[in-house]
């Protein structure tokens, strides 16, 4: 099915091509609404007739079959990328089909029901004009709390927790354990007697409260509720903590050794065996054998991938569920609040006063990814259109109608969950209350029961006609960019990409060249060739054209073809060596005023002329170094200068232009000032550094062709809005920000995400809940206005424990990982590592302090929920962008990377994934392959091994000095480890071997949305050294190992005890 | 030359009757000098000579070797009028009085053998091929440059104005020699340079029309700066250049192509070229940059090799709106400035863009480059402000309402035609003059630019191009023709000689590339008499030319309105003419029956009468272009066109007798006539009312009737004769009596019948309906005024 999507394949019908009308309201939530031809067979549930109807018709007719699954689902739903060798790499493996997973055959459509106020991001309702979008964006301060929030119901196990626990606990041998913070939130937990059971909940819910199993010293040794603190201070006495059976534990603990106390962590490699090693796990009840014991390294928290998958409801009574961890395979099921692929917040329970949360040292952020590509088999977020008087929202805050609007007095009225507002019900709204309080119509009102839903957006919400979908191309063709052959790359991706647009009047398509001077192409058709336009004044730039620069692909893909096949021998002999990045990006932008759109620019070589030239700071950077030190190291990482940036901001706020720049170089280019563009405007950097025309020509292309194919939605703004108790802080991301309260984001696509911080301005009520909303107002590719909102409602919280208990680690590191990439342009990288550290520290002493009285002080004892943040932060001090050695365009990059990444890209990003792969054949079958991994520690490699080690972006095969050149030939189709290629394309070779490795990359790179850079390393050579980088448990020039920062952590704790 | 002078050529002298230029093609104003500064002035009109440097002359000697030239710093070149003594080999200038012997190549001179730029009719000789090189090796000189062709399309036209000016250029193109150098620019809003000479696609450059830029920026953003950059993009350096006699350095050659190259590409350039896409905003004008898409052209050929002739072809469709050099706002409110706000100071945009061109015309002088300029367009388009760079260039105008109008259209063809019909379109001109003590040169009247060589020579009171002894003319032609202003100041050395040399010497030194690209030298030496003190007025009437006098005042008056801030030309005029009377005519004082003059004089204040009610004093019929475009042509065409301009010919076809001239009055007018009237910018040619009925009832295709037919077309194929020697076009009104068209003749008749005579009409006869003076009054009050004491 996937290969029917390469390029060049067969003409295929462009499903959603002609966007319904928006009275017929589409079941098919963008993304698959917004995908584009590749996404085709979101024909869900028909059987995969070419001329079927676009997905909306589908949609439609499968709502008539009610809530059941009409059909047999389809094969594969690219929902994720299926990458592809081009063609242009004759000896690259043909296009891998990505067996994708399903979408739920139902797609329930509501009737459309007209009525309700609400608000858009950028129109105002009753104000159609642009003048004052300021007004309406402004949230009302005041909130109103009399909503009450869902009361503390009965817990109720849900059935589907039983059989899919949340995986953290996998740590524990593997036992079942109990999903976290599913308690009670009324149940006052932390500091409470140990009698308490833990999670609150009843102990007759098996899983909720399930004490976890703590598999100690090959023992499995569930810890008792209650411990006695080791005697502290008393090194011979120093206590290895035994664990005891017990209830409730929430928390692995480690014990320091003795001899380590109050010492310097020796500098040994091999982690020492620490004498009393503690899986603690109660912050309550803590009691310790004193049986001594070593700790095994490889018992201490390590992340355990399950591979189960698990369903997952959003809500479950009138309970919050707390989501699995972000890289888990799940499939959500949205009742009530949104997928937390959508929005995920740092803790999944609210701190009800800012004194809590500050004592907890946790931030409270919510990572929002707001086009998040959603698991098949989920049911897609549905479409609502309520005619003219578009989407209902509150009058008070503009907050959207969601389900935890509480309607009141018959349905006439409804009380705002952010603002507390009380509304009038709009007549053709009105509905009147069944027996349990709700609207008789919330089950078949997708506003009243999902937690996200799409909204058909009114010309409210519309400055101007929905923009086209608009791809500008810009093509560095200075010398080295020829000579690299990153020109002819580009071009080869380029030609390829364009086949899957589609091909629409509203897909627009433009391209230039530049080197000292910038060519367009004018592509009419009525032209024999395409003419070459050429500016040449760089200084100050202009579009040679009003119209022919940006023409329907339709009616230029064969001129389009020959120009690109031509570009790179045109240039052949090109002897400029300038690059006139910033007055290409300039002059592209003034030919997309007009419209907005797309800007692709392929950038090879330092822009060093024109508007917003740069100057090779790296070498400046060297000088300074020798003698003023690393001082001022870090402020290479800030942009050269604001020209870019001025720039950036004039394409976001006025012309909604998006940038993504490919670098392919080969030496500096200034990372810290290109990025700006694409911060600035929604757009992202790709980095091909060292370029190699033949390992990355593949990737290239491949992520042109998800860049351009992904869900994805122009002239796009959002803001989210939360309940009075709390506010905004802060956004982060690559966005341009006009006003505190929204966003402008001139592209948003599937794989960006936005952190959103708040800060307390109020208390909240024991008991009620906090509640999110993020409305996405933005046209799809195919030129429909939507507003997207998603919910998310929350418990509040007085109980630090259960503050911690609801912790979400993955969420937290994303937050943290931010931080540490907002730090580096304005620290030095030291005190960015500290500060980091210190992050983890206080939130491990915050729980030691105040949720784990009891245990021993020389304990070290983490919140289950958080237990791998040692490691985590540890791998982060240790990454790219936090290392001393890094090249300034590589930390960079680092950083601009992290700053729209999403969370479950986060993760790997900090703490890689590494596989074995010579031992693939040998393991079982049904054994998913990725689900064994290998502690990051050189302690896994074996001289007779090869792995495999990917972090979501580089793809690493580490190639031991001593494997079986059986092996190296199946794989790599050389004998002899000395013949592997420096330059490396994974390739498939005609044995099971090869195949099931080609299978493998090709679910992580589904996974990841991303094709990977293969590089080959080879023991005992620099990409060895390369890999080793990466193995950041063990101890290195630059920092601890694992088992050493452990101790660090807990002797810093130990410090802030005293 | 066909002499069509009509009434005027009845009254002419007869002195000057079959060709009035002669060979030296050299026309005074006095053929007899005044001796003195006061006596000159008492002669009224100016000292001054028409000179055409370049006229073909079927009998002209073209000597192959290089000029014997006077000591420096005089300079002159051996002529007729040098006393020669031949057995001592020696010969002395007549400027200078420098004795110079005679080099060895010459040895062999004797009084039968002489040279011949030593015979007596050969006042005017050419020089050729290398003249400049005396001595030198002359099989070493590089070939000479082929010339360029650059031409500037304005294409913010109405598709039919495009189609039309496509065509005039395809058949342009394919007329250029096949050697000739030749780029395209077009413009709109913005200008786009094409690159001609890259093979992979078609490929421009894109100028912004809002922003000044100098040439040096210019040819650094194409990659042309001889310190710059070390190429543009794509394109395969090296070729050709030296034999292109392009910059080797610079690849200018990437936009300039041999005509025989880039036929094809031009071509199919044209065939897909589109008028511009900017939108034009309601109630606006499109914007159009016609000063930086110049000033783009200039900066390429900057990057050529000094002294390659180039002309840059500016076809223009309307007014420059953007940018340096723009005339009129883009708001169709405004209306582009007439004569009367130019005389209030009321045109915003004007002196700004004269200013422009005039620093293009600079830039282009210097490069030695010309611009020509075609403006089709219903509305003006700038001429007055371009004129300057036209001018000084010596570039060609040409002024139609539409490029599918035959004005433009032949008028176009006409430049790139070669053999009998060709212009002679030469370049790199520079003029020097040297002449006798006492005599010094205020300056030059036309299509040339001052070199600044002050010397001896130059006066300190400067008419036009002044202040020097050479001047530059980028671009002359066999009709150039140039008004050279003498100023007669004897000093006290030459008083005191005691032998005055009776005869005194002009010299023009005319160096120049002919249209084969082969340098040449033309040399003109004439003398003339000098006339001693006051009493001696008969030598003086004798050698007065009324004609030339009539233009150079004409020319001269056009200057003085041009530089002179509320010049009162009329009053200007009168006076003149009334002072010349009272100093030449023989009357009693305060008698004015007595008056009478001699015929040298007779037909000066007609002369003067035309002028008074012509274009070029009564500005306020016509706009600034016009005015600005019949000027320019005034100063660049011979006395007997300039005449024509000045006071039209009038030919009457009738039954009755041969076509003849007749009388420019409205008496000419009759029902039975066929008038052919030229008026050098338009031919009329004016049916009488009978006429028309005649032809109306198609009386000329019956057979019975040929004569009628042959009457009918006896004016048409005269109007056909004058059209085709003729550059620019003239326009070409056929009209009848009564008919709207008429008034192309009657603007031009003396308005001895009025609607104020009327009652003495008869019949078949016209009147015009005018407040303006007759010639018959016009002259009593001239009598009486000259005869005041």
């Amino acid at each position: 099915m996937a290969s029917s999507f390469s390029p060049g394949g067969p003409s295929r019908p462009r499903p959603g091509y002609y966007p319904p009308s928006i009275a017929n309201p589409s079941p098919n939530p963008s993304p698959a609404s917004s995908l584009p031809g590749t996404m085709q067979n979101l024909q869900i549930g028909r059987p995969s007739a070419p001329s079927g109807p676009p997905p909306f018709l589908s949609g439609i007719s499968a709502s008539a079959s009610g809530g059941s699954r009409p059909g047999p689902p389809p094969q594969s739903l690219p929902t994720r990328p299926q990458f592809q060798q081009p063609p242009a790499m004759s000896n690259g493996p043909p296009s891998i089909g990505v067996s994708g997973p399903r979408f739920p055959t139902q797609a329930t459509l509501r009737e459309p029901t007209p009525t309700i106020p609400t608000q858009g991001s950028r129109a105002v309702p009753g104000s159609s004009s642009a003048g004052s979008p300021a007004n309406d964006l402004v949230p009302p301060s005041i909130y109103n709390s009399s909503f009450s929030a869902p009361a503390a119901g009965v817990p109720m196990a849900p059935p589907s927790l039983v059989s899919s626990p949340p995986q953290l606990h996998s740590l524990m041998g593997g036992q079942p354990s109990h999903p976290l913070a599913g308690g009670s939130p009324s149940q006052p937990l932390a500091g409470g007697p140990p009698s308490q059971p833990l999670m609150g909940g009843p102990p007759s819910l098996p899983y909720m409260g399930q004490p976890q199993m703590v598999q100690y010293s090959g023992m499995r040794q569930p810890l008792p509720p209650s411990g006695a603190a080791p005697p502290f201070g008393s090194p011979p006495v120093w206590q290895q903590q035994q664990p005891r059976p017990g209830v409730a534990p929430v928390s692995s603990m480690v014990q320091a050794p003795p001899q380590m106390f109050g010492a310097p962590p020796s500098p040994f490699t091999q982690p020492r065996p620490l004498t009393p090693p503690v899986m603690g796990n109660s912050p309550l009840a803590w009691s310790h054998s004193s049986t001594p014991s070593t700790i095994d390294p490889n018992q201490i928290p390590r992340p355990m991938v399950d591979s189960s998958v698990i369903v997952f409801n959003t809500r479950q009574g009138n309970q919050v569920n707390s989501p699995p961890p972000a890289t888990s395979d799940f499939i959500v099921k949205d009742t009530g609040n949104c997928s937390p692929r959508l929005m995920r917040c740092t803790m999944n329970q609210i701190p009800c006063s800012g004194d809590l949360l500050s004592t907890s040292s946790m931030p409270l952020a919510l990572l929002v990814q707001p086009m998040a590509i959603p698991n098949p088999d989920e049911e897609p977020i549905q479409v609502v259109d309520f005619g003219e008087i578009g989407p209902i929202r509150c009058s008070r805050c503009k907050g959207y109608i969601n389900p935890f609007m509480k309607f009141v007095d018959q349905g006439k009225r409804f009380i705002c969950n952010l603002c507390g507002y009380s509304n009038e019900t709009p007549r053709d709204y009105y509905m009147n209350l069944g027996p349990d309080g709700r609207r008789r119509d919330a089950e078949e009102r997708p506003e009243l029961c999902r937690g996200t839903v799409e909204f058909v957006a009114t010309k409210e919400y519309m400055v101007r006609d929905p923009m086209p979908a608009v791809f500008f191309f810009l093509v560095d063709v200075s010398m080295n960019s020829i000579r690299t052959g990153a020109t002819a790359a580009a071009c080869g991706a380029i030609s390829q990409a364009i086949a899957d647009l589609p091909e629409g009047p509203r897909t627009l398509v433009g391209i230039a060249t530049f080197d000292s001077a910038i060519h367009f192409y004018n592509l009419k058709r009525a032209l024999q060739q395409p003419l070459m336009l050429v500016v040449p004044d760089i200084q100050d730039v202009y579009t040679p054209l009003h119209t022919d620069l940006i023409v329907p692909v339709a009616e230029c893909r064969q001129h389009l073809e020959q120009l690109l096949e031509s570009i790179p021998s045109m240039f052949e002999t090109n002897k400029v060596a300038d690059s006139a990045f910033g007055a290409a990006i300039k002059a592209a932008f003034l030919a997309l005023k007009p419209t907005g759109g797309k800007l692709l620019v392929f950038q090879s070589v330092l822009p060093s002329i024109g508007t917003g030239s740069l100057s090779s700071r790296e070498a400046e950077g060297r000088t300074t170094n020798v003698s003023s030190g690393e001082k001022e190291a870090h402020k290479l990482l800030q942009p050269a200068d604001m020209t870019l940036k001025t720039m950036a901001i004039e394409f976001a706020e006025h012309q909604q232009v998006c940038v993504d720049v490919f670098i392919t170089t080969q030496a500096f280019v200034d990372m810290a000032s290109i990025s700006v563009v694409p911060r600035t405007t929604g757009g992202q950097v790709y980095y091909y550094y060292p370029f190699s025309a033949l390992s990355d020509t593949a990737k290239l292309y491949n992520d042109l062709r998800w860049n351009i194919s992904r869900p994805q939605g122009f002239e796009a703004v959002m803001r989210v809005r939360c309940s009075q108790g709390i506010q905004v802080q802060e956004y982060s991301g690559n966005f341009c920000k006009r006003i505190p309260t929204d966003i402008d984001l001139p592209g948003i696509d599937c794989d960006k995400s936005i952190m959103v911080s708040f800060k307390h301005d109020d208390k909240f009520q024991e008991g009620s809940e906090c509640a999110f909303q993020c409305a996405l107002l933005y046209t799809t590719i195919y030129g429909q206005r939507r507003i997207r909102v998603s919910n998310l409602s929350l418990p509040c919280t007085t109980m630090l424990g259960t503050l911690f208990r609801s912790a979400d680690l993955d969420s937290l590191l994303t937050c943290f990982l931010r931080q540490a990439a907002t730090a580096i342009p304005t620290s030095p990288l030291s005190q960015v590592r500290e500060q980091i550290m210190n992050l983890c520290v206080n939130i491990l002493h915050s729980y030691r302090k105040f949720c784990a009285t009891v245990s021993t002080p020389g304990q070290l004892i983490l919140p289950e929920s958080v237990k791998l943040l040692p490691l985590y932060t540890l791998a982060l001090s240790k990454s790219t962008g936090l290392r001393n050695d890094g090249r300034l365009d590589e930390r960079s990059y680092w950083a601009n990377h992290v700053a729209s990444l999403s969370v479950s890209l986060a993760v790997p990003w900090v703490y890689p994934r590494m596989i074995s792969i010579h031992d693939l054949t040998s393991k079982e079958n049904n054994d998913p392959i990725l689900s064994s991994i290998l502690p990051l520690s050189s302690a896994n490699l074996n001289d007779d091994g090869i792995y495999l080690l990917e972090n979501g972006e580089d793809c690493l095969f580490y190639v031991g000095n001593m494997v079986n050149s059986e092996i190296l030939q199946q794989i790599f189709g050389v004998t002899s480890v000395d013949g592997l290629p420096t330059q490396f394309v994974l390739q498939q070779y005609e044995n099971t071997f090869s195949k099931i490795l080609n299978d493998v990359v090709n679910e992580i790179r589904r996974q990841r949305c991303s094709f990977l850079r293969m590089r080959l390393c080879r023991k005992g050579d620099p990409s060895g050294m390369l890999f080793l980088s990466n193995m950041v448990e063990d101890k290195s020039p630059g920092g601890l190992s694992y088992m050493e920062f452990l101790v660090h952590v807990h002797r810093q704790i130990q410090t802030k005890m005293e | 030359m066909e002499d069509i002078g009509g009434g005027a050529a009845a009254s002419a002298p007869a002195s000057v009757a079959p060709d009035p230029d002669g060979l030296d093609g050299v026309r005074m104003t006095w053929n007899s000098w005044p001796r003195s500064k006061v006596e000159a002035s008492k002669c009224v009109i100016p000292v001054a000579a028409s000179i055409s440097p370049i006229r073909s002359y079927p009998d002209l000697v073209v000597l192959p070797y290089s000029p014997l030239r006077c000591k420096p710093p005089c300079a002159a070149v051996l002529n007729p009028f040098c006393r020669v003594d031949f057995p001592s080999k020696i010969w002395i200038c007549p400027f200078c009085f420098s004795r110079n012997h005679f080099p060895q190549h010459y040895s062999a001179i004797s009084e039968t053998n002489v040279p011949g730029e030593l015979y007596p009719q050969c006042s005017t000789v050419e020089y050729g091929p290398a003249p400049f090189v005396s001595g030198g090796d002359q099989s070493s000189a590089p070939p000479p440059p082929p010339p360029i062709f650059l031409f500037i399309l304005d294409t913010c036209i109405i598709e039919e104005e495009l189609g039309f000016v496509k065509s005039a250029m395809r058949r342009a193109i394919g007329l250029l020699p096949e050697n000739a150098l030749v780029g395209l620019i077009t413009y709109g809003t913005q200008v786009h340079l094409h690159e001609l000479g890259f093979s992979d696609l078609s490929k421009l450059y894109v100028f912004r029309g809002t922003k000044e830029i100098t040439k040096e920026q210019i040819l650094d953003q194409l990659g042309l700066s001889v310190a710059g950059r070390a190429g543009a993009p794509g394109f395969p350096k090296g070729g050709m250049p030296q034999a292109n006699g392009l910059n080797p350095s610079a690849s200018v050659n990437r936009f300039l192509l041999p005509a025989s190259d880039c036929e094809y590409t031009l071509n199919a350039l044209l065939d897909e070229l589109p008028s511009d896409k900017w939108p034009v905003e309601v109630g606006n004008r499109p914007r159009r940059c016609t000063g930086v898409a110049l000033s783009v052209a200039a900066g390429l050929l900057g990057a050529c090799l000094p002294g390659t002739g180039a002309r840059i072809i500016a076809l223009v469709g309307g007014p420059c709106t953007e940018g340096p050099g723009m005339i009129v706002s883009k708001d169709l409110s405004e209306p582009v400035r007439s004569h009367k706000d130019l005389d209030k100071d009321a045109a915003p945009h004007y002196h700004k863009a004269v200013k422009f061109y005039d620093s293009l015309a600079k830039q282009l002088v210097n490069q030695g480059h010309v611009l020509d300029l075609f403006a089709s367009a219903l509305d003006q388009v700038g001429v007055a402000e371009m004129k300057v760079a036209v001018e000084r260039t010596g570039g060609l105008v040409v002024l139609a309402e539409s490029f599918g109008h035959p004005v433009f259209k032949d008028s176009f063809k006409r430049t790139f035609e070669s053999g009998e019909q060709s212009l002679g379109l030469s370049f790199n001109g520079t003029l020097e003059i040297n002449c006798s003590k006492d005599i010094k040169l205020q300056g030059i009247i036309g299509p040339c630019t001052s070199l600044e060589k002050k010397g001896a020579l130059s006066s300190d009171a400067v008419i036009g191009q002044g202040n020097t002894t050479a001047w530059k003319i980028c671009g002359l032609d066999r009709s150039t023709c140039l008004t050279v202003f003498f100023d007669i100041s004897p000093s006290e050395r030459s008083n005191q000689s005691g032998i005055p040399n009776p005869q005194l010497y002009i010299q023009f030194l005319t160096n120049y590339q002919n249209p084969e690209g082969q340098m040449r030298l033309r040399v003109t030496t004439i003398t003339r008499k000098w006339v001693e003190g006051s009493a001696n007025t008969a030598e003086l009437v004798d050698g007065f030319d009324q004609e030339t006098a009539a233009v150079v005042l004409a020319r001269f008056i056009s200057l003085k309105m041009e530089m002179e801030e509320e010049f009162d030309a009329i009053r200007w005029l009168d006076r003149s003419l009334i002072r010349l009377c009272s100093r030449f005519g023989d009357y009693r004082k305060d008698d004015p029956a007595s008056f009478s003059i001699n015929p040298n004089f007779s037909i000066f204040p007609q002369f003067i009468f035309n002028l008074r009610r012509s274009q070029f004093v009564q500005v306020f019929n016509n706009s600034p272009d016009e005015t600005a475009y019949f000027r320019i042509l005034l100063n660049r065409e011979s006395i007997t066109n300039s005449v024509v301009m000045i006071q039209p010919s009038l030919i009457s076809y009738s039954f009755n007798a041969p076509p003849s001239p007749a009388l420019l009055d409205v008496a000419s007018i009759a029902a039975d006539r066929i008038l052919l009237l030229d008026a050098y910018f338009s031919v009329v040619i004016f049916h009488g009312t009978t006429i028309a009925q005649w032809r109306n009832m198609g009386y000329q295709n019956q057979p019975e009737h040929q004569a009628f037919a042959q009457l009918l077309q006896a004016p048409h194929d005269d109007a056909q004769m004058i059209i085709r020697d003729r550059f620019p076009v003239p326009r070409l009104v056929v009209c009848d009596q009564h008919g709207s068209q008429a008034r192309f003749l009657l603007a031009k008749l003396n308005p001895s019948a009025t609607y104020n005579s009327a009652h003495e009409l008869a019949p078949g006869s016209d009147v015009i309906f005018t407040d303006d003076v007759s010639f018959q009054v016009f002259c009593e009050h001239l009598q009486k005024l000259a005869v005041q004491s």
